[in-house]
This record gives C-alpha cells, sequence and structure tokens, in this order.
C-alpha cells in the first residue's frame, strides 16, 4: 500500500520534473515553490540523528535557517538511517532523516512508545548510482540490474544463472576480461545498504566480499582508487575519478543513464525521507513547522541541487507537507 | 645489586673453564662456538635494535612530513590554466594532480579523428599519455566541480591574464573573467536623468552610466544604455533633459521615437559600470572591503543581536511552561477537588504569561528592527555585482553571471599574483581556516568551532580525570593494605586501560546520555521536554566519557610517582609527628607531583586523539554554538560539539565534494597534532617548572 503510493507519487513527481526540465542537464528548481520568509518566535534546538545520505543536506539546510535564525542551535549527527528511529523514539532527535522509508518494525517500536506513527516528509529525490573508475568501459555499455544483483549477491534473486566475478562476465573484453570485480557498499546501518539490497538484489543476501565502507563518499572514493572497483551510492557523491553506470531494469532492457532527466525510468531513483514525531491533531512547534518550511522553499530546493540531489516539485511539496499540517 | 651481578659473571666464566671436557666434546664446542659467533659479539643485536629504531623514526617522520607537506601546500594559490580541444572544449581551472594511463583501443575509437590521432601517437611514443584533473569549479552552472582532461586532447594551453579565482560563500569557487563591475546609485526620488546627470560630473574614467530596469531572475535588474530612456512624458524637466542631452554618447543625441524605450518609471536604479577587466577589478578591489564589512555587521547582527532577543523569549516561553506543568501537578494532586496549591499555580501561570506576552511584545519590536538593518544592508551590499564571464564548460559556450560582492570571500587574478601576493592570499586562507566557522557542510571555511570544541573537551576531561585519578592513586599506595584486593583493583584498573575505546563511548552513552542525562531532564529541564537538553551527547558527557577512558593512565603514573619518593622522607615526616595525611599532603604530593603531569601529559595526548567514542556521546558535523559563549549561564555543558579528529572523518569520508574537501583532512589533521603538540608542551613546561621548585628539597 505504501510503497505503492510512494511509486505514484514518485511517478508524479518524475513527469513533473520531467515537464519543468529544459533540454540541458542542469537542474532547475520548481518556479512555483515560495521563497522562505522567516517568522518571528522560532528558537531551540534542531537535531537531527540519521541518515548519512542526507548529512550533508540537512548541514546545508540547518546553516541556511540558522541564516535566518542565528539564535537556533543546530546539531547534525548522520551514521546511518537506521539510527533515525531509535533516536527519534528516545526522544535524543527532533529530525529523521532516513535514505529509505521506514520498516514496519521501526514504526511498530516507534508506536508502542507514541501511541501513533511517525509522519515521513518526502523532502528530495535521489538517485542511486552504480559507481565504477572512470577508465571502465562498462559506463558506456551499462548493465542490467540482474547483473548487478549477480556482482553484489550471493542469492542472485534477480534471476541470472550465473555469478558475475570478472569484468569478462559482465560483458568487457580486452584487459578487462579477466580482471576481477571488486566490491564496495555501504554498512548495515546504512539506508543506503537496505535500499540496494531490496532493489538492486530483489531482497537477496550481499556477498561477503562486499567491502562495506562507513559513508557514501568514501565508496566512492574506493571505487576511485580501484580500477576493477564497482559500488553505489548517492547521485550526489559522484567525483571525477568515478563514472556511473547507465542501468537497465531487466536483461536487455533499455539502459537509462543515471541523469537528472531520466529520473522517471531511472529503476534506483528514491525519495530521501525526514521523519519527524508529530502527534496526530497536533501543530508542530514553530521551530520543526519553520525547518520544513525552508526545505520547501525555493532556497531550500535549490541547496539541494547544490548537494547534487534532484528538487521536488510543488505537487510533492505541497503534499508532503500537508501530511504534518503545514501550508506551504 | 653491582656485587650480584659480577658474581654471576664469575660464575659463567668460571663454569666451562673448571670442567674442560668433563661434560662431554659436543656440548663444548656449542659453548665456544657460541662463544667465538657473531651473536656473542653483539653486533647483530646492535643492528637489530638500531634498525628496530631507525624503521620507527622513519615511519613516523615520513607521516609527519607527508601530513605538514600535504598541510601546508593546501591553501597555497595556483595558477589558473585554460585549455582548448580542437572538438570545440574549453576548460579553466586550477591544476590539481595528474596520472599517466593507457587509454584502451574502445576509448580512442570514440575521440574524433584528430585527437585520436594524437593519442595514438603519444602512445607508441612514450606507451602511456598523460591527463590532469582541473579544478574548473564552477558547480552550478556545470554540475561539477573537477573535470579530467587528457593531454592528447589539448590544442591549446594558456594561462589569461585576468583569470579570476571567486572563492564564495556558496556553491564554491567560481573561475572566471570580470567583465563589468556594476555599482547601482539608488533614484532616491530623483528622477533618472536628474541622478546620472550628477553622476556624470565625478564620474572615474573608464566608467560609464548605464539604466538598471527592474527584471525577474537573479540579479533583480537590467541594464539599458540611457539613450534607451523614453524622454519624460508631458512635461519633460528642463535640467534633466539638458542632462541627458549632454550625455556624450552619439546614441543620445538621435532623438528616440516616442513609443519606443524605457519608461522612467520603470527605471530602479542608476548603474555606474565598469568595462572591461582592467576597471572591473580595479573597481571590486575599491568597493569589496567595505561591503565585506557591511557583512560582518550583519552576521554579527544575526548572531549577537537576535540571539540575545530570542534567548530572553525561549527562556520566558519556558517559565510559562513550567508553570503550566505546575498547574498541572497541582490538578492531579488534588483529584478533581480544589487545593491552595492550585490557586496559586494558577496566578502563578497567569504572571508568567502576561510576562510572556509582555517579552513578546518586545521582541518582536526589536526583531523588527535589527530586521529592518539587516535589510538595509542587505540591500545596501546587493547594490554592488560584479560581472563575470566563464571561459566556457566543455563545449557548451561561455556563460555571463552576476556574482554579488558579499558572497565572495576572496578574490584574485591567479595569473597575476606575485610572491609577495600569493604569500597574502595564502596567509588569509589560513587565518579564515582557524578563525572562521564552517561553510557548506564543512568543505569550506574555517574550523574554529572544532579547534574550541577539541581544547575545551579535553580541558574539561583533565579537570575530571587528574583530581579522581590521583586520590585513587595515593589510596592503593599509601593507605591500602597489600592483599587480594589491591591487587585485583591494580589489574582492573589496568585492564581497563585495554577496553577498546568504542566500549567507553557505548557505555558513556547508555549511562550518561540516556541515564544520567534522562533523569537530570525530567527533573530540572521537564519544561524543555521532549527536546532533550542533557539527555543526548554533549561536551559534558563526553568529556566525562574520556576521563573515563584515561583514568587508568593517571592512576598508573601517579602510582610510580608516589611510589618513587623515598620511604626515608615519610618516615622523617612521621618522627617530627605529622600525620599521615600530613606527610602526604606536604611531603609526598609535591615530590610525586612531575610525575603525576606526565600522566596528565599522557592523559590528554590519549584524550584529545580520540575520536571513536566521542562519535558516540556528542561530537557532531555541525555545532557552530561554542560550550563556552556570552550566554548566561556561559558555560553550557549540554550542548554538541565539533571536533577536529571527528571533522577529519567527516571531511574525508562524507564530504559530498570529496575531491575538494581532501586536502582539508591534510589540514586538519596537522593542525590537530599541533594542538596536541601545544597542550603537551605546556604541561611539560608546566612540569619542568614544578621540578626545579622541588629539586632542592630532594636529597
Amino acid at each position: 500500500m505504501r510503497n505503492r503510493s510512494i511509486a505514484r507519487v514518485a511517478a508524479a513527481s518524475a513527469v513533473a520534473l520531467l515537464t519543468a526540465l529544459p533540454a540541458v542537464s542542469q537542474v532547475k528548481v520548481d518556479d512555483r515553490l515560495p521563497s522562505y520568509t522567516p517568522v518571528q518566535g522560532v528558537s531551540g534546538t534542531i537535531k537531527s540523528v540519521g541518515s548519512d545520505t542526507l548529512n550533508n543536506l540537512m548541514t546545508l539546510w540547518a546553516e541556511k535557517f540558522k541564516e535566518q535564525y542565528p539564535n537556533v542551535q543546530v546539531e547534525i549527527e548522520g551514521k546511518g538511517s537506521s539510527t533515525a528511529p531509535p533516536a527519534l523514539i528516545a526522544g535524543a532527535s527532533n529530525f529523521g532523516p532516513m535514505s529509505r522509508v521506514m520498516k514496519s518494525a521501526e514504526e511498530d517500536e516507534f508506536e508502542k512508545k507514541f501511541g501513533y506513527k511517525p509522519v515521513g516528509v518526502r523532502t528530495s529525490i535521489d538517485m542511486l548510482a552504480v559507481y565504477v573508475n572512470k577508465d571502465n568501459p562498462i559506463a558506456k555499455t551499462g548493465l542490467s540490474l540482474p547483473q548487478v544483483d549477480a556482482m553484489f549477491s550471493s542469492t542472485r534473486k534477480g534471476g541470472s544463472a550465473a555469478d558475475i566475478a570478472n569484468w569478462g562476465q559482465a560483458g568487457l573484453s580486452g584487459d578487462w576480461a579477466n580482471k576481477p570485480i571488486s566490491l564496495y557498499g555501504r554498512n548495515s546501518a546504512s539506508g543506503t545498504y537496505g535500499y540496494f539490497k531490496k532493489h538492486a538484489l530483489f531482497k537477496g543476501d550481499y556477498k561477503d566480499s562486499v567491502k562495506e565502507q562507513p559513508g557514501s563518499s568514501s565508496v566512492v572514493q574506493g571505487v576511485a582508487s580501484d580500477l576493477g572497483g564497482i559500488g553505489y551510492s548517492g547521485l550526489g557523491y559522484k567525483t571525477a575519478d568515478v563514472a556511473t553506470v547507465p542501468l537497465a531494469k531487466k536483461d536487455g532492457g533499455k539502459l537509462v543513464p543515471a541523469s537528472p532527466d531520466s529520473v522517471a525510468e531511472y529503476p534506483l531513483a528514491r525519495f530521501l525521507m525526514v521523519y519527524v514525531n508529530k502527534k496526530p491533531g497536533t501543530d508542530l512547534d514553530p521551530l520543526r513547522r519553520e525547518f520544513l518550511k525552508l526545505i520547501f522553499s525555493k532556497e531550500g530546493q535549490e541547496i539541494v541541487v547544490k548537494d547534487g540531489y534532484l528538487p521536488v516539485s510543488y505537487e510533492i511539496a505541497k503534499a508532503t507537507l500537508a501530511e504534518v499540517g503545514v501550508d506551504i | 645489586m653491582n656485587d650480584r651481578t659480577e658474581g654471576q659473571e664469575d660464575n659463567r666464566k668460571a663454569a666451562p673453564a673448571g670442567d674442560p671436557g668433563a661434560g662431554g666434546g659436543s656440548w663444548s664446542n656449542r659453548r665456544r662456538r657460541a662463544r667465538n659467533s657473531l651473536f656473542a659479539a653483539g653486533e647483530p643485536a646492535v643492528w637489530l635494535t638500531g634498525g628496530a629504531l631507525a624503521i620507527c623514526t622513519a615511519m613516523v617522520v615520513g607521516l609527519l612530513l607527508l601530513v605538514l607537506w600535504q598541510g601546508l601546500v593546501t591553501f597555497w594559490p595556483q595558477a589558473v590554466e585554460r585549455v582548448t580541444t580542437p572538438d570545440g572544449e574549453t576548460y579553466m581551472g586550477e591544476i590539481t594532480r595528474h596520472n599517466a594511463y593507457a587509454p584502451e583501443e574502445s576509448v580512442l575509437s570514440s575521440l574524433s579523428e584528430q585527437v585520436a590521432q594524437q593519442a595514438r601517437q603519444d602512445l607508441a611514443d612514450d606507451g602511456q599519455t598523460i591527463r590532469r584533473l582541473f579544478r574548473t569549479g564552477n558547480f552550478r552552472l556545470t554540475q561539477n566541480h573537477f573535470t579530467w582532461v587528457d593531454d592528447f586532447s589539448v590544442e591549446k594551453r594558456d594561462k589569461p591574464e585576468w583569470a579570476l579565482v571567486l572563492e564564495r560563500l556558496e556553491w564554491g569557487r567560481f573561475y572566471g573573467f570580470p567583465e563589468q563591475f556594476v555599482q547601482l546609485h539608488p533614484l532616491d526620488g530623483q528622477t533618472p536623468q536628474a541622478l546620472s546627470g550628477s553622476l556624470r560630473t565625478g564620474l572615474a574614467a573608464g566608467h560609464s552610466l548605464q539604466l538598471a530596469v527592474s527584471a525577474p531572475g537573479e540579479p533583480g535588474f537590467a541594464l539599458h544604455p540611457l539613450a534607451d530612456l523614453r524622454a519624460a512624458a508631458p512635461t519633460p524637466d528642463p535640467a534633466a533633459a539638458d542632462a541627458a542631452a549632454g550625455g556624450a554618447t552619439p546614441e543620445a543625441a538621435e532623438p528616440a521615437p516616442a513609443p519606443t524605450g524605457i519608461d522612467p518609471s520603470e527605471v530602479i536604479a542608476i548603474a555606474e559600470v565598469a568595462e572591461g577587466p582592467e576597471a572591473a577589478w580595479a573597481a571590486f578591489s575599491e568597493h569589496h572591503g567595505t561591503v565585506r564589512e557591511r557583512w560582518q555587521r550583519r552576521r554579527s547582527l544575526e548572531k549577537h543581536d537576535t540571539g540575545k532577543i530570542n534567548h530572553k523569549q525561549e527562556q520566558a516561553r519556558l517559565a510559562m511552561r513550567s508553570a503550566a506543568m505546575d498547574l498541572e501537578t497541582a490538578t492531579e494532586n488534588a483529584n478533581g477537588g480544589t487545593s491552595p496549591e492550585i490557586d496559586r499555580a494558577r496566578t502563578r501561570l497567569e504572571e508568567a504569561e502576561a510576562e510572556f506576552e509582555e517579552v513578546r511584545t518586545w521582541a518582536n519590536e526589536a526583531f523588527a528592527d535589527i530586521r529592518a538593518e539587516i535589510d538595509r544592508i542587505n540591500e545596501e551590499n546587493g547594490r554592488y555585482q560584479l560581472v563575470m564571464k566563464t571561459a566556457g564548460e566543455g563545449t557548451a559556450p561561455a556563460q555571463t553571471t552576476y556574482a554579488r560582492l558579499d558572497g565572495i570571500v576572496r578574490a584574485y587574478p591567479a595569473n597575476q599574483l606575485g610572491t609577495g601576493g600569493k604569500v597574502g592570499i595564502y596567509l588569509s586562507r589560513w587565518l579564515e581556516f582557524l578563525v572562521d566557522e564552517p561553510r557548506e557542510a564543512n568543505s569550506e571555511g574555517g574550523v574554529f568551532p572544532a579547534i574550541f570544541g577539541t581544547v575545551t573537551m579535553t580541558l574539561i576531561m583533565s579537570i575530571a580525570v587528574v583530581p579522581f585519578g590521583v586520590l585513587a592513586a595515593l589510596y592503593l599506595r599509601e593507605y591500602a593494605k597489600g592483599g587480594v584486593v589491591v591487587s585485583t583493583v591494580r589489574i582492573a584498573v589496568n585492564n581497563l586501560a585495554g577496553v577498546p575505546s568504542i566500549v567507553f563511548g557505548v557505555f558513556g552513552l547508555g549511562f550518561f546520555c540516556y541515564v544520567t542525562g534522562a533523569s537530570i531532564d525530567q527533573l530540572l529541564f521537564a519544561a524543555h521536554l521532549p527536546n532533550p537538553t542533557f539527555g543526548k551527547g554533549g561536551i559534558l558527557w563526553a568529556s566525562l566519557t574520556l576521563a573515563l577512558l584515561t583514568l587508568p593512565v593517571v592512576i598508573v603514573a601517579t602510582e610510580e610517582a608516589v611510589a618513587a619518593v623515598p620511604n626515608s622522607m615519610r618516615e622523617g615526616s612521621y618522627a617530627c609527628g605529622a600525620s599521615k595525611w600530613q606527610t602526604i599532603q606536604r611531603i609526598v604530593l609535591p615530590r610525586a607531583l612531575p610525575g603525576i603531569i606526565t600522566g596528565m601529559v599522557l592523559a590528554i595526548a590519549r584524550g584529545a586523539g580520540e575520536v571513536a567514542p566521542l562519535m558516540l556521546v556528542g561530537a557532531v558535523k555541525l555545532a557552530p554554538e561554542l560550550p563556552l559563549d556570552g550566554t548566561f549561564p556561559y558555560l553550557h555543558p549540554e550542548r554538541s560539539f565539533m571536533h577536529l579528529g571527528f571533522h577529519i572523518y567527516d571531511v574525508g569520508f562524507q564530504s559530498q565534494n570529496s575531491e575538494a574537501a581532501r586536502p582539508m583532512v591534510f589540514t586538519t589533521t596537522l593542525l590537530l597534532i599541533a594542538i596536541i603538540a601545544f597542550l603537551n608542551l605546556a604541561t611539560v613546561a608546566l612540569r619542568t617548572r614544578l621540578r626545579k621548585r622541588f629539586a632542592a628539597g630532594q636529597f
């Protein structure tokens, strides 16, 4: 149910994005989003614990927020999406950024303490990119998700018959044919880990040989320094030393590059969520309300672009803000 | 002591000599061989130990040199190079590094004919080709910070004289050419004609006047030539008309047809434009300082003045909240009935509410004043804009953008700088790094909050750990009778030193933050809930966690120092009639002090460099509020803090623009090492002084 609605919104947002995008790949923020205007009486501490993917984004938003409300204190921790629900439940944070949707077990845990479910706000869109070294020709030829699954997974639920352990098996020739594939991934506290497992590994298991990294950026750095490396991370972490691999949903399917123009078709596009503890029937306190408003303002979504992710459309912003009882 | 060793040696020598051949040939042969062998001479041992020392020194010195070199060169301004390819691509930026590789056939075949030919030639000559990583900046236009450019694809390479590097508050660096400098002169009730007339008299050489017409988009205005101004409608102001006609521009002489041109009411300001790189740069240099000063004032207004107002307001709100909570408790206690407590609580709540209202009205007024001042500064600063033209990004043509002067931290024409200019930029970057706050998710700006957090945390840790460690060690050495219990305690303390630091972090999180802190919140800060005050990581909890971690170091060092005080001194003290505590206080402690301080040095060195447990108990990515500031109660032990060690981890592994952040890792490492060295040297200096002081008293 939840997944379907998200898919629907994702598609709608993608269409909205596509229509709003000019032909060049310069990402533009929806013009209909309002500029942020500060209000009075905002104070307190923004304490955010959660996703590492959203770590920079939260920091940048908080910096912007502090420009408007200099007295507000800001504390941001990002060790992985799985750290967000416990911190929200313990009351140790007032924002829980997550790069995946909360699992039902986590929601139940929250409900047990408070009697209601936390509300997830869809702040921006990330395309989970599969990175290879910049010299790897696979960046031109692309991979299918079952192939990615055969590289990363020991269970191969994507339907690939054989394991892919070197680049020759992935379709490369010449010097590359015998080069072993070196796998880079995230640690299990990461939402990116969970999302990739669910969507690229078809809920299968990772191989033991995946080198688990503490941060998105270290995955990219690992791949950058390893000629045979492959890894996954948010599109925002791309550097000049790595290349993104175009992905196809099925073997022989259409290859979709990880670029803002193709977010509608890209198989690994996801929402970046920020969870808040909101009791139904009550209003958010000014601090959290204004912070969320800032996220969905023109300035807030410009920051999304600055950090390498994709902004949400006006429709999504309106709908998701309505869920927490805030007018855009 | 000496006698015994000599005796032993004698015995050893005597043994084989005194029993020649009796023990069988093989044994004595072996002994003889052993005596004559290389090992017996001791040479290999010297080589072994000396070699080990050399390797250790080489590793340490090598590491330090690497950090030193990488950390020191980071801020040195580089030249800006522009390259163009036969395919019409242009890149301009600083070269950060290069590498050699052999491109594959599939790569070559995708290149254009001319480039591929050059590449094959290079490959045939050297077996490899060189590519360079350009820091091209201009992220907003290209969504790229860095680009690799192959040497074989370069047709032309130059260092443009007017390539300008802008370091901006947002969006990172910008590389381009200054094209114009625009300064807006607001109309302030005058007609455009009158204003341009009066401006023309004092106009600097190379500057011209244009009309600024309100326009949507980034700078908020568009420039039009003065001649486009529609002649003022029914009754033209004669003076203004004269002035306009006197405008020496040839276009102005031609009378414009009435319906075309720009309505004077649309004009928002007269723009003084300095055309060309030289004039634009001169105008920029003239105004940048004052604009940045205004920006600094704005930041101080935002930070200090509004902060104070909001703090007062928050205090009033909390007072109201706690009064409301008192009322709730009183009502609950009365079980639906009435009681004097309820009445009292109600009056207090009403008072608090009235007070809150009062504070709020006052705060709103004060806030509006400050806001107006900020807006004024902003508006004033917005009048100064630098128009930059890029060199072109890849195949895209050159673009023109406006840059507000107050958003530019630093700008310099990289290829014109002499050594003096470079040193100036270098030092100003270091200064910014040391005293400023971080920007752009820590990848730019300074690390002052992290420096401050590291030092404060270390000091609080020392204050916590030294007294406890010393007292514990004194009990163990002076009071406790030796036995199973004392040995067990001693073993436990020593083992504590071997526990992985992350375990302390977990303990700190569980015990200090979630148990102690949450209880403190319930008792003292109930009005703040559900926002935790002490029930989360903070500098106090981090310091205490590290104090636990370093406790064994202090205890062991103190025990050693106390044990080293000769017993004769204690006995002398007792003989004079001093009590046990008097002896400890006057005789033992002063003599043990240098040793205790050695323990402190070790504790500081261990504590300041520790990162893993801090990640759990209070070190965060961004916490610009210092734990010590001008807001009452000045010391804020509950605040999270930034730490240099964590900063290194964060910048190195978490930043989005990891290529640009990498040099910052080394700079921050250098800084952390310098701070630890400084703290250590300070304590060593203290120890030396103490030693001197008590040297006279030693036998």
